[in-house]
């Protein structure tokens, strides 16, 4: 259950909203601002604060990509492999940080500091290949640049 | 050329009111709200040809007379900023450098359809747009162009930014309101249209963002002078995205009615390097892909559609001679493979089915029967589901099936014959 | 109101019926997964596609409103040919599971491929592999994710019928997992009728797992006994491998349609509870310690009776008949022991505390047929009188039908009763505590091999049919009170229950005009 003070804090976004249930992806987001993850006890939570069954809490979260059910490393590489990107060379992109962080997309460093993600477009085609990092938008990726953020959050 | 929706890009601090206001900054607002009639409003946009810039192309004022004003229920306006259909980047150029543009749009846009609140909803990824936008949307209520009475007239309107939370298919109009109800990004059973049974249940109109963010222009200047600055039945500019292989890739406003050959040459550069065309997505990733000798097209939604492709959302990619067209193919049938919302059974199915498909060509361990059955399949999906993600799906990947049906057949292992299996 | 024509037949429906819904009126089966006439329209199959004049696109005919002239071809070649499409949609990440799975014989895939499939397949890529299979989801059912086709029946069924909410569809795409709430169970009390909904054999039922391959199974209509709603059901049995299932018939209990009184559904506690019709039967009349015939077993109550009739003692005679009885029991319980015997002492109301119920099929009256046994037995005496008289010595013959009175009354009540009472005859089907104070016991066909009638909790009158014949040397209520009246020079003269239906019939006033055609197997209401 949300502490009441949590309750306000959620409900100046819920009030924006006809509906409770509309305010479902916003809430997620602010929760996982805070925790990094979404955890079952805040589907639960989620669940009685808006009255929606938790198991179509679960669905919303499992459904959407953006919603993290383990914590990701300290920095997300989120590659992204559609067409544009694809073209200019984000298979190589993705190849180089496989190599140097030894992780599959989908997996973390064992030392927490980074994740891997291969996304769909990012609408940034303009800067091919392009990555969301954290939550930068970082373009013209090569394998100097993906050197240079992974040594400076070594 | 005269510039429309990209008249304050570059302009320092694009995106705060006191910039908006050195233009003409809500006065279409306060004509549309103090002179004109909301259906005089509609009239005017109809008149325009503005025609729908999300990727369907549906004339705009059209869309708004479906609004059925004698139904009590309230109405909505839901602005579309999913921008996900792959090529495609306009949309957050307004959303961060012209937000006021789009605020503006929304009120005229509320005022016609009888609407006193609008949502915008914008993708997850895109946290600056989300952050300017909503700084906006502040200034906007603090100098009330937005909220009670705005303006000294009468009008109330509000405006809430809404995020995604990564799901291509939302923006799919009722997959959108799906996912603004809280729900999973499911795309309805149609009829009812959202301009009868929209967001909660109410009249709703769902329009682009840069489709809205020509509507303040459009009261300003008058629909005669935007119906001019296109070609027949598709009025204005647009922005159009390119990106691959160009040498400046990026968004162009332009006319439409403008051919492929003069954005991809005279604007973006053309092709690097010194290689030459191979093939062009002209509208997105759902766009059937053209040839080289295809590029003299008018890129109007009609034009487009009489070669057998589609305007869309305006998103250009480009890829010269280096690229592998069968490796192509497989980059769009993976994207279609984990986007399908997978709700109905032919796209669930049948676009992972398509992917492995195409993959196992590409890597060269396909049988004959493996490319002669595969043209069926991937018509199979397109007709038969509930939204046109399928439709998608079975016109983008067939078009590179069709089109280079020889780079296929090269990858298949063994003596290539016309057996059926 | 809307006039179609549906394959070349006309037909005239209310306005906002499905295309569907015109079809199955009119007998023409449209195939379908997802649509269920019981729960809201999801439209995400696409197998009921059908051709619609003057529509460009085929529509799918279970959310597409019927309109006036409407002209539907469900059988044209366009349509026939989007059914294979579907069909091999739905079969390229399908397990081909049908040699281990229960479904099968049952199966909609298996049905309609053989009917609108028979292509050849164009797999060549390995099916996706989902996270659970063979996976218990709860106390009573089963989940194969691979198996299912996401038609989320079972989903509509949780949120819309039970609103219990247990199951969702998670992540997207062809990497859809149906599954329930991780770490919830589904466990409410109508959970078996998921297993009904599904098409396919993605949720089976725990209890028939492995049991018997559907096509052995004979079907029987009947009404459920537990309590009072009297939910229609089917009897599932199997009566010619006794060395496969150790010597019991029934295999399982399916809900009937009966749209005015439990609609598709059935409480799990109705469903799974069948076993007691093959165990632990009372087999043999039994007269002490020793197995007797039923000349013997009716001479011995002949002998204790007689005297009281003749010295006009019948009131020391108490009969605890039962609301578990058919209302054709009932009558012949009345003719004989309320009128030929008038004087006895005859009731069937238990001091029973109300057993759960709930707002949907449970009632708390845990008997089939109490409307009946008020209507046609208007008991005078009461049951608690009858024992308090059986304890001090008042009652020479007790005869109980079928109520463990030990459970109700305590041994030592019962210990007493045995000891004053002069003939204690304990008439029913299962073997209990009671049995074994009892002098007398005789053995007493369960519902499932009964032909009769039962009357709800709605006043409705409803047929049951036998499923075969009673075990070993059981025998219907009324058959045996027909065997003791006729020992006593008052034979009721009924071969078939029909016939004490047709006395009831003329009889009693509520039950008046009605007969078995009539009710045929929908039922009829009293009379007020």
């Amino acid at each position: 259950m949300f502490s009441a003070e949590f309750k306000q804090e959620l409900d100046k976004i819920t009030n924006k909203y006809e509906q409770k249930r509309a305010a479902l992806l916003p809430l997620l987001h602010h929760v996982q601002e805070k925790e990094g993850l979404i955890t079952p006890q805040t589907e639960a939570d989620l669940a009685e604060y808006l009255g929606v069954p938790v198991v179509h809490i679960h669905e919303v979260v499992s459904f959407y990509h953006l919603f993290h059910q383990k914590k990701m490393g300290k920095y997300h590489f989120s590659i992204c492999q559609t067409t544009a990107c694809a073209l200019c060379g984000a298979e190589g992109v993705i190849e180089h940080i496989e190599q140097r962080l030894k992780i599959r997309p989908g997996e973390t460093t064992p030392d927490g500091k980074f994740s891997l993600s291969v996304v769909e477009c990012l609408g940034a085609c303009e800067i091919a290949p392009v990555m969301q990092g954290n939550k930068d938008y970082v373009g013209c990726l090569n394998k100097k640049k993906v050197d240079e953020i992974i040594d400076k959050n070594s | 050329m005269e510039k429309i929706v990209t008249r304050h890009f570059g302009q320092p601090n694009s995106h705060r009111l006191e910039n908006y206001l050195k233009d003409n900054g809500y006065e279409a607002a306060r004509k549309a709200l103090t002179q004109m009639t909301p259906a005089a409003v509609i009239d005017e946009v109809k008149k325009s040809n503005l025609r729908g810039l999300g990727g369907a192309g549906f004339p705009t004022g059209t869309k708004w007379s479906f609004i059925p004003q004698a139904n009590p229920k309230p109405k909505y306006l839901v602005i579309n900023g999913d921008e996900g259909e792959p090529g495609t980047f306009k949309d957050k150029y307004i959303l961060e450098q012209d937000p006021h543009a789009l605020l503006e749009g929304i009120i005229i846009t509320c005022y016609a359809i009888g609407s006193h609140k609008a949502y915008v909803y914008i993708r997850g990824e895109y946290l600056k747009s989300l952050q300017i936008l909503q700084a906006a949307v502040d200034e906007a209520y603090k100098a009330n162009y937005l909220g009670r009475g705005i303006m000294g007239t009468g009008f109330d309107i509000d405006v809430v930014v809404h995020p995604g939370a990564g799901a291509y298919i939302c923006g799919e109009e009722t997959a959108l309101l799906e996912s603004l109800e809280g729900k999973k990004g499911f795309p309805r059973l149609k009829p009812p249209f959202p301009a009868v049974v929209g967001l909660f249940g109410c009249p709703t109109v769902i329009n682009n963002v840069e489709t809205i963010s020509c509507i303040a222009p459009i009261i300003n200047k008058g629909a005669d002078w935007y119906a001019k600055l296109g070609c027949e039945k598709n009025g204005g500019n647009r922005l159009f995205c390119i990106s691959g292989h160009v040498v400046k890739p990026g968004i162009y406003e332009l006319p439409n009615g403008i051919t492929l050959r003069e954005i991809i040459y005279d604007h973006a550069g053309g092709i690097p390097n010194g290689r030459k065309l191979k093939a062009v997505i002209p509208g997105g990733i759902s766009a059937p892909i053209l040839t080289p000798d295809q590029i003299d097209v008018k890129m109007d939604f009609d034009s487009l559609k009489a070669i057998g492709s589609m305007a869309g959302s305006g998103g250009i990619i480009v890829m010269d001679d280096t690229t592998d067209m069968v490796w192509a193919a497989m980059v769009a049938a993976r994207f279609f493979a984990h986007e399908s919302c997978g709700q109905c059974s032919p796209c669930r199915e049948g676009s992972g089915w398509v992917y492995r498909n195409v993959k196992r060509i590409y890597q060269g361990q396909a049988k004959p029967h493996d490319l002669n059955n595969l043209p069926g399949i991937v018509n199979n999906i397109g007709g038969n589901t509930i939204c046109a993600f399928g439709d998608a799906v079975s016109m983008s990947v067939g078009s590179y099936v069709t089109k280079f049906r020889s780079e296929f057949e090269a990858k298949i292992k063994g003596e290539y014959a016309e057996s059926k299996h | 109101m809307p006039n179609l024509s549906i394959d070349g037949k006309q037909i005239e429906v209310p306005a906002g019926t499905t295309i569907i819904q015109a079809a199955d009126k009119l007998g023409i089966s449209i195939p379908r997964y997802c649509y269920h006439p019981a729960l809201p329209v999801s439209g995400n199959c696409r197998i009921c596609m059908v051709e619609v004049e003057k529509q460009p696109k085929l529509q799918i005919a279970c959310y597409t409103p019927v309109a006036d002239g409407m002209v539907v071809k469900t059988n044209s070649p366009k349509v026939l040919e989007v059914r294979k499409t579907v069909l091999e949609f739905l079969l390229v990440n399908h397990p081909v599971d049908c040699p281990v799975c229960d479904q099968a014989g049952e199966c909609k895939l298996q049905d309609y491929y053989m009917e609108h499939g028979q292509y050849d397949s164009r797999l060549s890529d390995v099916k996706v592999k989902k996270e659970k299979k063979a996976f218990s989801i709860g106390p009573t059912v089963m989940l194969d994710q691979e198996r299912c086709i996401l038609c989320t029946r079972c989903v509509r069924f949780a949120d819309n019928i039970t609103k219990t909410s247990e199951f969702g569809v998670f992540s997207r795409g062809d990497h859809s997992q149906l599954d329930i709430y991780p770490g919830k169970q589904l466990d409410n009390a109508y959970s078996g009728n998921v297993v009904d909904i599904c098409p396919v054999g993605a949720l089976t039922d725990k209890d028939f797992r492995f049991k018997c391959r559907v096509w052995y199974l004979s079907q029987t209509k009947s009404v459920c006994p537990g309590c009072s709603m009297g939910c229609n059901i089917t009897v599932e049995w199997d009566k010619m491998r006794p060395h496969v299932h150790k010597n019991a018939r029934v295999m399982r209990l399916k809900p009937r349609l009966n749209q005015d009184v439990n609609q598709y559904w059935i409480c799990d506690k109705g469903r799974y509870n069948y076993r007691f019709i093959d165990e632990n039967r009372i087999q043999h009349p039994q007269f002490k310690d020793n197995l007797i015939t039923w000349d013997e077993a009716v001479g011995v109550i002949a002998r204790a009776i007689k005297p009281l009739q003749d010295s006009n003692q019948t009131n020391r005679i108490g009969v605890i008949a039962s609301a578990q009885l058919t209302n054709e029991d009932l009558f012949a319980v009345r003719k004989f022991f309320k009128e030929t015997l008038k004087g006895a002492q005859v009731d069937f109301r238990m001091p029973e505390n109300p057993g759960d119920s709930d707002n949907f099929l449970i009632k708390a009256d845990k008997n089939p047929n109490t409307a009946g046994a008020l209507n046609i037995l208007q008991a005078d005496a009461q049951v608690e009188q009858i024992v308090q008289k059986a304890v001090k010595g008042e009652i020479d013959v007790l005869y109980v039908f079928g109520h463990d009175l030990v459970k109700i009354f305590s041994k030592e009540t019962v210990a007493q009763i045995a000891k004053k009472v002069k003939l204690f005859v304990y008439q029913g089907s299962n073997i209990n505590e009671t049995c074994g104070y009892a002098h007398l016991n005789l053995p007493s066909s369960v519902y499932a091999e009964k032909e009769g009638t039962f009357t709800n909790c709605q006043q409705k009158v409803q047929r049951i049919w036998p499923a075969f014949l009673p075990l070993a040397e059981a025998k219907s209520d009324w058959q045996i009170i027909s065997l003791l009246s006729a020992e006593l020079g008052a034979p009721l003269a009924y071969h078939h229950a029909q016939e004490i239906f047709k006395d009831i019939a003329a009889n009693l006033a509520p039950f008046s005009e009605m007969t078995y055609e009539k009710i045929a197997d929908k039922g009829m209401v009293l009379k007020a």
